[in-house]
C-alpha cells in the first residue's frame, strides 16, 4: 500500500461497516416478516418509534428508502411512475418514489414489506400525512396520525397536553393492533434506550468541534440511519457507542475525515441524496470541511426527564427542528456556527421540503447578520435529480468557497 | 338596485377589490387581512375591525423573490409581493391561520419584513372532526381572542361576539338560499353570477354583504328563469383569484352549477351554533365543517362528498381548479378522479394555474376538448 493508500485508510471511518451491517440485517428482516405473523408499520422519520420497538413492531421508514433510491440513483423511474399516475412533479419526490415502489416493488431492495398499519407525525411536515392516507388507500390498512401543531415560540401548554394525550391514545391504538397489553416496564427501557443513544449521537456530531473535524456531515448522513429506524434498541446502543469511541479516538489522534481542512461549513437541509459522493468530492478538494447541518442533530434531544418519560417524550416530538418558528431556526444555526467554529453556510433549497425551505432566504441574511459570516444557496430536491443543474452548482461552490478567508 | 347592476358591481370586485379595500380605510375601517376560510373572523368582527381576504393578484413578482422560492404557491408569492411593495398599506395588519406547510412559514416571513401593527396567529390540528382534538383548537381560539384583544388594549364583550355571530350566519344562510334557489330554479343564474357575490363578501363588510345578498335574492324570487342548455359542471379546489375561468366557460357553453371551493361553499357551508359559548362554538364549526384537504378528517370523506355534490347538481362533469405547488390539493386528485370516474362515470379535468393566469389561447382549447367528451 502506498502512503497515499495508507492515509486514506486511516482517515476512513471504520463504523461504516458494523453500521451497514445492522442496516443489512434490519431490512433482511423487515422483508423477510413480510405476510409472517409479525407486524409491520410504516412510519415517517419524525414519529415517535419506541412504542413500536416496545409492542415488537418492525417500523419501516419510507424516507430511508427514499434516501436511499436517490444515492442509488433511482428513485427518479420511480418517480416517473407515480407522475403516470397522475401524481403532479410538483408533490415530494420522497414520497412519489415510495408511491411508485409501492406500486412496482421497485428500487435497489426490491421495494418495501407490505405494511399491517401506517404511524405518520406532521412534526416534520404537513405532505406526509396526505402520503399516507394515500398509502392507506392504496394498501387499505390502518393509519394513526400523531398531529404536532406548529410551535412559535415556547412550547405552550394545550399543545404539550395535545400531545400527550395523543401519544396515550397511540399506545391504545398499539394494543388494539398487536392484540398485547402495554407493558410500562418495557417502555421505560426502550425510552431510555432511545434517550440514551440521541445522547450518544449527540456526542458524537459534537465530536466535530475538533479541528480538524473527524467525519463531515455527508458522513453523518449515513451513519444517523440506525438513530432514525432503530433507536429504542439495544443494537443502536452498541453500535453508537463503537461509534462515539472511534470518533473520541480519532480526536486523540488528530485524524481528520479530509486531507486537509482550511474552511470549515453548515450545511442546512435534507441530503442531495443523489449527489452525496460528487458534492463530497469537490468540497474536499476544495479543502473544506462541512462540519455541523441543522439535520442530523434533529434526532438529538437535551434535557430529558426521565421521572416523565411519556411527556418529555410528547414534548421532544412537538418541538423538533421543522416544526418551530424562524426565529427559533436562526437561534440554532446560530448557535451550531458558534459551537463548530465554521466560516460560512451551505443551504440546500430544497423544491421537495417547503417546511424546510420556505425561510431559507430570510435564515440566511439572519446567519450573516448575527454571525458576520457569508451563506451560500443552492437549488436542488433531496431525490429528484431532474431538478438539479450539476455544472451551475458546482461553479457557485467554488466560487463561494474562494470568498472564504483563509 | 335592480340585480344586474348589483351582480356587475360584483364581477367588478372580483376583478379588482384592492382599490375598494383602500376605500374602507379612507372611510375610517380598519381592515384585517386574512387568507384562509378557517379564520374565526367572528372575532376580529366583534373587536370593531374589517377582515378582508386576500386571494392574489395576477402580476408579476418584483419584491417577494428575495423571501420565496419560485416552487412556493403563488398565492403567497403575490400577497407577500403586494405587502411588501407597499400596495396594502391600507392594512392594520394580518391573520395567519396554519392550514399547510407554506402558511406557517408565510407568517413568519411577513411578521419579519413587514410593518403592520396587528399580526396574530392560529395554529390548527390536521385532525379535524376528532374528539381528540377539540380541547387543543378551543384553546387556539381563546388565544387567538386574547390576542386580538392585546392588540385592541381592550376586552371584547361576549354579547359583541354573540352579535358578529349572528351576523356571519346570517350570511351563511343567505348563501345557502341562493345556492338553494340556483339548485332549484336551472338559468336563474349563471355560475359566474352567483360566485361574483359570494366572493364580494370577502371584501365589504358583513352587513352590507347580507343586505347585497338580500336584495339579490328578492330580486331573484320574482324573476322567471331561462332555459338553460350550457353544459353543467362542478368547480373543485382552492380559490380562483379572478372571474376568468368562470367568464370563459360560459363563452364556451358550460355553466358551474356547484362548487367545492374555499371561496365558495366549503366558506359557507355551516353555522356557528349560537346556543353556547361563543369560542367554543367558533372552534366546533371550524372543526366540524366540511375540511379542506390540508386537514386530514376521514379517508373517505372528500370523494364521497364530491361525488354526492355532482349528483345533486346535475353536474356532468368535474373541473379541478388549483394553485401549482399546493401540495394538499395534489395529492387528493388522483383518487378523486379516478373514484369519480369508475364509480360515477364522471370525467374530470385538472387545470393549473401559476400566479393566477393561464394562457387563455391554451386554456380555451383543454377546455373545448372536455367540454366535446362529456357532451
Amino acid at each position: 500500500m502506498d502512503r497515499k493508500e495508507a492515509d486514506k485508510e486511516r482517515r476512513r471511518i471504520k463504523s461504516t461497516e458494523p453500521m451497514r451491517d445492522l442496516m443489512l440485517k434490519y431490512y433482511t428482516e423487515a422483508k423477510a416478516a413480510e405476510g409472517t405473523e409479525k407486524l409491520i408499520a410504516w412510519i415517517t422519520s419524525g414519529a415517535p418509534v419506541e412504542p413500536l420497538i416496545c409492542f415488537d413492531v418492525i417500523p419501516v421508514y419510507p424516507e430511508n428508502h427514499g434516501a436511499m433510491c436517490g444515492a442509488a440513483k433511482m428513485n427518479v423511474e420511480l418517480c416517473e411512475v407515480a407522475e403516470a399516475q397522475g401524481f403532479s412533479r410538483d408533490l415530494c419526490s420522497y414520497a412519489r418514489g415510495d408511491i411508485g415502489s409501492a406500486l412496482t416493488k421497485g428500487g435497489p431492495i426490491g421495494g418495501l414489506p407490505r405494511p399491517d398499519f401506517l404511524v405518520c407525525c406532521n412534526n416534520i411536515c404537513n405532505t406526509v400525512f396526505k402520503w399516507y392516507e394515500e398509502l392507506s388507500r392504496f394498501f387499505g390498512v390502518p393509519l394513526f396520525i400523531y398531529d404536532t401543531p406548529f410551535v412559535r415560540g415556547e412550547l405552550p401548554q394545550h399543545i404539550a397536553d395535545y400531545s400527550l394525550r395523543q401519544l396515550e391514545e397511540y399506545i391504545g391504538f398499539l394494543e388494539m393492533t398487536t392484540g398485547k397489553h402495554y407493558d410500562e416496564a418495557r417502555f421505560l427501557d426502550v425510552a431510555a434506550k432511545s434517550f440514551y443513544s440521541t445522547e450518544l449521537w449527540r456526542e458524537i456530531l459534537e465530536c466535530n468541534e475538533h479541528k480538524p473535524a473527524p467525519m463531515t456531515c455527508f458522513d453523518a448522513f449515513i451513519l444517523m440511519a440506525p438513530i432514525v429506524t432503530l433507536r429504542g434498541t439495544q443494537e443502536v446502543v452498541d453500535f453508537y457507542q463503537g461509534l462515539l469511541e472511534e470518533m473520541k479516538s480519532r480526536v486523540e489522534q488528530g485524524i481528520g475525515i479530509l486531507p486537509s481542512e482550511k474552511h470549515r461549513l453548515l450545511w442546512d437541509n435534507i441530503p442531495i441524496w443523489y449527489e452525496m459522493r460528487n458534492l463530497g468530492r469537490i468540497f474536499m478538494e476544495l479543502e473544506t470541511c462541512l462540519v455541523a447541518d441543522t439535520y442530523t442533530s434533529a434526532w438529538t434531544y437535551e434535557e430529558v426527564d426521565m421521572e416523565k418519560p411519556m411527556a418529555s417524550m410528547a414534548n421532544k416530538y412537538a418541538e423538533v427542528y421543522l416544526n418551530i418558528n424562524l426565529e427559533r431556526m436562526a437561534d440554532k444555526q446560530a448557535a451550531l456556527a458558534e459551537r463548530f467554529q465554521v466560516d460560512g453556510m451551505v443551504l440546500h433549497s430544497n423544491r421537495s421540503c417547503k417546511p424546510y425551505s420556505l425561510g431559507q432566504y430570510d435564515l440566511a441574511r439572519e446567519f450573516t447578520r448575527r454571525t458576520g459570516l457569508p451563506t451560500l444557496i443552492i437549488e436542488a430536491d433531496h431525490t429528484d435529480s431532474r431538478w438539479f443543474n450539476r455544472a451551475e452548482t458546482e461553479n457557485r461552490i467554488r466560487d463561494f468557497v474562494e470568498t472564504l478567508l483563509a | 338596485m335592480e340585480a344586474r347592476r348589483m351582480l356587475e358591481d360584483c364581477l367588478e370586485l372580483w376583478r379588482n377589490p384592492y382599490p375598494r379595500l383602500a376605500r374602507l380605510r379612507e372611510e375610517g375601517e380598519r381592515p384585517v387581512a386574512f387568507f384562509c376560510s378557517y379564520t374565526p373572523e367572528e372575532i376580529l368582527h366583534a373587536a370593531g375591525l374589517v377582515p378582508v381576504r386576500l386571494m392574489g393578484a395576477v402580476r408579476s413578482i418584483t419584491h417577494a423573490d428575495a423571501h420565496l422560492q419560485a416552487y412556493c404557491c403563488s398565492l403567497a408569492r403575490t400577497d407577500l409581493d403586494m405587502a411588501l411593495a407597499g400596495e396594502l398599506d391600507f392594512l392594520e395588519g394580518a391573520v395567519f391561520v396554519q392550514t399547510c406547510d407554506t402558511m406557517q412559514r408565510l407568517s413568519d416571513i411577513w411578521r419579519r419584513n413587514t410593518g403592520y401593527p396587528f399580526h396574530a396567529d392560529l395554529v390548527l390540528p390536521v385532525r379535524m372532526g376528532e374528539e381528540i382534538s377539540l380541547p387543543f383548537l378551543q384553546e387556539e381560539v381563546r388565544r387567538f381572542r386574547r390576542s386580538v384583544e392585546g392588540h385592541l388594549g381592550g376586552a371584547i364583550e361576549d354579547d359583541a361576539l354573540r352579535q358578529s355571530i349572528r351576523v356571519y350566519n346570517h350570511g351563511r344562510s343567505l348563501v345557502e338560499k341562493l345556492y338553494a334557489l340556483r339548485a332549484e330554479r336551472h338559468g336563474l343564474i349563471d355560475g359566474l353570477s352567483a360566485m361574483a357575490c359570494v366572493v364580494a363578501g370577502f371584501w365589504m363588510k358583513k352587513e352590507d354583504h347580507n343586505r347585497l345578498l338580500q336584495e339579490l335574492l328578492e330580486s331573484l324570487e320574482g324573476t322567471a328563469p331561462k332555459d338553460d342548455r350550457r353544459v353543467p359542471l362542478v368547480v373543485s379546489g382552492s380559490v380562483c383569484t379572478t372571474p376568468d375561468l368562470l367568464e370563459l366557460l360560459l363563452e364556451l357553453g358550460a355553466n358551474v352549477v356547484e362548487d367545492d371551493l374555499c371561496c365558495g361553499h366549503r366558506y359557507y357551508e355551516g353555522l356557528v351554533d349560537e346556543g353556547v359559548a361563543p369560542e367554543e362554538a367558533l372552534a366546533r364549526r371550524m372543526w366540524s365543517r366540511v375540511n379542506c384537504p390540508a386537514k386530514h378528517q376521514c379517508l373517505e370523506d372528500r370523494a364521497s362528498r364530491l361525488m354526492e355534490r355532482v349528483e345533486e347538481s346535475g353536474a356532468k362533469g368535474v373541473l379541478f381548479y388549483l394553485q401549482s405547488f399546493c401540495e394538499p390539493h395534489l395529492f387528493d386528485i388522483p383518487y378523486l378522479r379516478k373514484r369519480l370516474l369508475e364509480e360515477r362515470e364522471i370525467p374530470s379535468l385538472v387545470l393549473e394555474s401559476e400566479l393566477q393566469s393561464f394562457s387563455r389561447g391554451q386554456l380555451r382549447t383543454r377546455l373545448q376538448a372536455f367540454l366535446e367528451i362529456i357532451a
